[in-house]
């Protein structure tokens, strides 16, 4: 049985780790994408120590440092997770993968990340990996030469256009609203000759034959519909958590985030944290969700001495 | 044994992850650096009918994508 089991090996997974090992718990990681969101980003900017960063090598520090500590790591899908007691009435966790797995924990920390939001539109799915992409770490080089929208105006999506400046030969950034980036990237992708903001522009649908051939907006000033004939269409709406597993197992909002107590990142069930980008916290950043990962395993430290 | 062929970007996390796995397994394969060679570009799209990396083929079976699972299963470890 373990002390803690951490779901996650992201910034707020592993930093639980690297806390809960240096208190002596027995601690093990199940991991299911090895190193989070944070290992999909190639240049960190703005996490502090460091003047430029890649965000794969930056989480393989942090494993290090946790299983040095003494934290075992293991590739392990959570699918089930309930609650039983023992004789002397202790109460513990059991999680349970596709194949029945079982793993025991005296308690949980939540640490499962989040998956970027699809757009929801006509042709999305159909052109998944066809020109229709999540990931521009991964596949901004493929469209080299090519035009290519970013859909989104957040971090991310300018993250990635700032990307696909080295590859395609035109990018369109697709706004709905405002853009919610940072200033400083905003004002690079202005200077760009490649980069051509759109505004007040709603995704509609995407078409193509093999692969995507242009994407459909609707102008919200005009009220018309308009066509861009784009081979690349990189959506970068936000994120959604990864808590299909746990089911109804303790509270979430109506975004399926995790409701944590701030101070304590408690969730609703004694014994449960959570930490990092699956919480309801109001900033998705890597300094942020390893800062949350080390509440989550001292609180977490402290509430097995005084019920375990 | 089978051919074991991936098709990744460098900066690519499930790439590595991929080939982490076949290291880790000792399984032989050839990489093709998408991001940098044209003409192994211009195969991985007509060979797998994708634009998104990794594409892993073992022999003729394609995954695109890394799922540990299932290509376990494509080289019946």
């Amino acid at each position: 049985m373990y002390d803690v089991l951490i779901i996650g090996g992201g910034a707020a997974g592993m930093t639980a780790a690297i806390y809960a090992s240096r208190k002596k718990l027995n601690t093990l990681v199940l991991e299911h994408e090895k190193g989070g969101q944070t290992a999909l980003q190639p240049e960190i900017w703005n996490y502090p120590g460091y003047t430029d960063l890649n965000g794969a090598k930056l989480l393989d520090v942090f494993r290090k440092q946790a299983t040095d500590f003494g934290a075992e790591v293991r590739s392990f899908v959570a699918e089930k997770i309930q609650l039983e007691k023992n004789e002397e009435d202790k109460e513990f966790f059991i999680l349970e993968n596709k194949d029945g797995e079982k793993i025991k924990a005296k308690s949980v920390i939540l640490a499962m990340g989040a998956k970027p939001r699809k757009l929801g539109v006509p042709g999305e799915e159909e052109f998944s990996n066809k020109g229709v992409t999540y990931c521009a770490t991964c596949d901004a080089p493929l469209f080299s030469g090519k035009d290519v929208v970013v859909v989104g105006a957040g971090n991310t999506a300018l993250d990635a256009a700032m990307q696909l400046t080295k590859y395609a030969d035109k990018i369109y950034i697709l706004v709905r609203g405002e853009v919610k980036g940072d200033p400083i990237t905003y004002e690079k992708l202005k200077k760009e000759s490649k980069v051509e903001f759109v505004f007040n522009a709603e995704t509609k649908e995407i078409k193509g034959d093999q692969f995507v051939t242009s994407l459909i907006y609707k102008d919200k000033e005009s009220n018309e519909d308009k066509e861009l004939k784009v081979s690349g269409v990189f959506v970068s709406i936000g994120s959604i958590p990864n808590t299909d597993f746990l089911g109804d197992f303790c509270e979430k909002n109506q975004f399926g985030q995790i409701v944590i107590n701030p101070r304590t990142n408690a969730t609703s069930k004694a014994g449960i944290f959570a930490a990092g980008d699956v919480t309801d916290i109001e900033e998705r950043q890597a300094v942020i969700a390893a800062g949350e990962g080390a509440k989550a395993a001292l609180q977490c430290y402290k509430w097995l001495k005084s019920n375990h | 044994m089978a051919k074991v062929t991936i098709y990744s970007t460098p900066a690519c996390v499930y790439c590595k992850m991929a080939k982490e796995f076949l290291n880790e397994n000792k399984i032989e394969y050839t990489d093709f650096n998408v991001a940098e060679d044209e003409k192994a570009r211009e195969e991985m799209v007509e060979k797998s009918g994708q634009m998104g990396v990794p594409v892993i083929f073992v022999d003729n079976e394609m995954m695109v994508g890394f799922d540990g699972e299932r290509l376990k299963e494509l080289l019946k470890l």
